[in-house]
């Protein structure tokens, strides 16, 4: 069963055709485009493997709406939505960006 | 690509003994490995000054060399403001003086993992250690189709690779060997920026006039870790000194000119070298991966771990089973432990007074009774508890669901400040501060860990209940049973109101910093090992023992000390035993001792909470343990053993009267006192853990004022606005 992933309603991303990682889709798949947030936030997460050009797919949130889980080169980890909000996505190709299910 | 300085001689010429440093992500099995290393040969202690745990031990080599084997911390990455990793970085690059510089270094990286580990590495490769790689969980790798070739990625790295399944202990006699076989790992040729390598060969050209002697690949790392702002204490501020400082300058604005972060260049030609070197090591599923892309590759783990996620994670399941996990938790260490802490407690007691009951009545067998073998007691009683606990720990943790635990309750915790891991130790010190500060220690970040400590302590343990069912029982037994339990419910509540109080304002305060990012790994689910799990829960209540343990005893024999002297004058006994008998004379002697002349003398900073001096004796004594406030009330209330009840003290108290015939207890007193206890800080054995956890007696000391403050104040403010509204 193929999830059908449009962008969000609510985008708040400026450019076209990205949104933050809080707001993908649950099971959606997309690429890291960039990082911000704070130096130590930035370096964290680059060095967590949030780099340029890497696949991130959103897994699940927590029964209480955050945070969230990621699957990312291999390894699933769980990050805030006020830290996901630093990261900006593009869908990867074939797919694009979910609901935000706020 | 020209290879460092001495990667020939290995360490195997070298005699004497070792400092092997053993690195590693969190959840990479490093603890398992150090515990294959070393047996129970093991050392824990504190690194002087922060709450991180240094853990040592020894273990033999072929050829009889001993290796001092140093756990660090687990770490993603040596360059962090976090203190656990800042630990780490310091022990690698020997600017610990407590810590001697390593030798080598072995890093645990899990091959199921192995991009995000291999990050570790190519940091450790950049620091020019003679390096060994454990290829750990190589069977989960396997399971998901993952295929990694030892040989192929020691060929990439330059160092010897010695696959390990740590938990069933194969291929630590293998690693012990490869220890001596270390190399210093060649360094890499980072995919950089044309633009940043210029720039750091410029840098480096600069370094290279300050310090002669490093090559050019050593001042062209260098040059690397200050371009992307690391300021570590071994580069001894050559940042500051020309050519450096300008040139450094210069880089920094032609590079951010060009719209290139230094940092962000250099993360990610990492991980352009790490994903060139893992799929050169991965053959998945027996072909050949044909791009370094990484997620696809990895599509098997769609397996065990993420079908029983789907229920312990679930919207409704996973908040039913993560409470029924902790209620049997708290089930376990709140009435399993109980009858056999008692049953321990008494037992010594007996043995006590059977090795005692030779030696004639005086100080000496008072001490050796009530003091020593009473301390004794105390620091046992609570080793089932520790054990139990740290039995669930060890199962959480080694199983994943701590992970999933976190992830569940973040939310809740992270509103004050805390973290999703705090939420065990919390509910853990429901039952009792002790195992609840221990348990702390599965917190990672040093500042939520603490922060969870600080506040532990709020949560109304079952050392209180004596107390509380005491003083609602003997001045509310006339309300129904609706009011006991709502006051007994408002003990707890304003316990843990208190604590997201203060976790609020520390946060804010005296923990602040930087956004702790709250960066969970949600690692796959493994079998807990037995034996992996009862080397935890021996090696934990062991050190309890030894370390929290001793300080417990002085505590024990000072107040016994302050309870038996100044003995009362003979005169003064005869009298009270012909007034009132043998409980007279105990009553007498409890007035007349430090503890009763320490009861008097707070009486006038007591007074205003509403409070006598039988009552600050009470306090002295509750210092033990808080249930020792009942029995210390028996004695000066002279109504014997409360041991069958409470009955008589109760009468005792009621009848109380001040010398112009006011009532010494009223409801609004024992309201006052009950607030006392809810937020004082007055367990020894709180203290002395707390300077165990946290390395010093700095934060215990500020626990002990901090909490004892808001006490006094909020007592005060519970007596003197009742006075006025007319309560008594």
């Amino acid at each position: 069963m193929e999830k059908v992933c449009t962008l969000p309603q609510r985008n708040h991303s400026v450019s076209p055709g990205t949104c933050r990682l809080n707001e993908l889709g649950i099971g959606c798949t997309a690429r890291v485009v960039s990082v911000g947030g704070d130096a130590e936030l930035r370096r964290r997460l680059l060095e967590m493997g949030f780099c340029n050009g890497a696949q991130v797919q959103a897994i699940r949130r927590a029964p209480l709406g955050d945070p969230i889980e990621f699957s990312l080169r291999g390894y699933h980890l769980s990050l805030r939505k006020e830290q996901a909000r630093h990261v900006k996505v593009a869908p990867a190709a074939g797919e694009t960006a979910g609901h935000e299910t706020e | 690509m020209s290879s460092c300085c001495n990667t020939k001689d290995t360490l195997a010429s070298t005699k004497g003994i070792l400092t092997v440093a053993l690195a590693g992500n969190p959840n990479s099995g490093k603890t398992t490995v150090f515990n294959g290393l070393t047996g129970l040969r093991q050392k824990v202690a504190n690194y002087p000054g922060v709450t991180v745990e240094r853990k040592t031990g020894r273990c033999r080599l072929p050829g009889g060399t001993v290796a001092h084997i140093i756990d660090l911390p687990g770490s993603y990455s040596l360059i962090s403001r976090s203190p656990d990793e800042q630990i780490a970085m310091e022990v690698l690059r020997g600017l610990r003086a407590d810590t001697a510089a390593p030798d080598a270094v072995v890093v645990v990286v899990d091959a199921s993992n192995l991009q995000r580990n291999l990050y570790l590495v190519s940091q450790l490769i950049e620091m020019g250690k003679p390096l060994v790689v454990a290829l750990n969980m190589m069977d989960v790798a396997e399971r998901r189709g993952l295929h990694v070739s030892p040989q192929r990625l020691a060929k990439q790295l330059g160092v010897p690779v010695v696959p390990v399944v740590a938990h069933k202990r194969k291929g630590i006699e293998q690693l012990k060997r490869a220890i001596l076989e270390a190399k210093v790992a060649p360094m890499p040729d980072w995919p950089l920026p044309q633009e940043m390598r210029e720039e750091l060969l410029l840098v480096g050209g600069g370094l290279g006039l300050l310090t002669p002697q490093q090559n050019l690949e050593r001042s062209k790392a260098t040059a690397e870790r200050l371009l992307i702002g690391d300021r570590a204490a071994d580069l001894h501020e050559i940042w500051k000194q020309e050519p450096v400082a300008a040139l450094l300058d210069h880089a920094g604005r032609r590079l951010a000119r060009l719209g290139i972060d230094p940092m962000q260049a250099d993360i990610e030609a990492h991980y352009r070298w790490i994903d060139a070197v893992a799929a050169s090591s991965l053959v998945p599923a027996g072909q050949p991966l044909a791009e370094p892309d990484q997620t696809r590759g990895y599509a098997a783990r769609a397996t065990l771990t993420d079908r029983v996620d789907a229920i312990l994670v679930h919207r409704f399941w996973g908040l039913v089973i993560f409470a029924a996990v902790m209620a049997s938790l708290f089930v376990t260490i709140f009435w399993l432990a109980q009858p056999i802490m008692n049953g321990m407690q008494n037992g010594i007691v007996f043995v006590g007074h059977w090795l005692t009951h030779r030696l004639p009545q005086g100080p000496l067998k008072s001490m050796l009774n009530d003091g020593v073998i009473g301390g004794v007691g105390t620091v046992i009683a609570f080793v089932p508890q520790i054990a139990l606990l740290f039995f669930f720990l060890a199962i959480l943790e080694d199983s994943g669901y701590l992970s999933r635990a976190a992830f569940l309750m973040d939310k809740l915790l992270a509103r004050v400040g805390l973290h999703g891991k705090s939420f065990i130790p919390l509910l853990s010190s429901f039952a009792c501060a002790i195992p609840g500060i221990m348990a702390a220690r599965t917190i990672e970040s040093r500042r939520d860990r603490l922060a969870t400590i600080l506040i532990a302590p709020f949560m109304s343990c079952s050392a209180r209940l004596p107390v509380y069912a005491l003083l609602i029982g003997t001045f509310f037994a006339s309300h129904s049973a609706l009011v006991q339990a709502g006051i007994m419910l408002g003990c707890y509540a304003l316990g843990i109101l208190a604590a997201v109080a203060t976790a609020w304002v520390f946060k804010r305060s005296l923990l602040k910093g930087g956004a702790t990012a709250f960066i969970l790994e949600l690692p796959s689910y493994k079998v807990p090992q037995l034996s992996q799990v009862a080397r935890q829960v021996w090696l934990n209540a062991g050190e309890f023992v030894t370390k929290a343990g001793t300080t417990i005893l002085a505590f024990s024999v000072v107040l016994w000390a302050l309870a038996y002297y100044p003995r009362l004058p003979a005169g003064r006994e005869q009298a009270a035993l012909l007034g009132g008998g043998p409980n007279a004379v105990t009553a007498a002697q409890s007035e007349y001792s430090f503890a009763g002349r320490v009861g008097h003398a707070m009486e006038p900073a007591l007074r205003p909470l509403g409070f006598d001096w039988k009552m600050g004796v009470g306090l002295v004594g509750a210092f033990a343990a808080r249930e020792v406030f009942v029995s210390t009330m028996g004695i000066t209330y002279a109504v014997g053993d409360v041991e069958n009840g409470t009955r008589n003290l109760s009468a005792a108290m009621r009848a109380d009267r001040y010398a112009d015939g006011r009532p010494v207890w009223t409801p609004l007193v024992a309201i006052s006192l009950l607030v006392w206890f809810v937020l004082a800080l007055q367990c020894m054995s709180t203290v002395a853990i707390a300077r165990r956890e946290t390395g010093g007696w700095r934060w215990p000391i500020f626990m002990l004022v901090y909490m004892n403050l808001l006490a006094y104040a909020v007592s005060l403010a519970v007596y003197q606005v009742g006075s006025h509204l007319g309560y008594a």
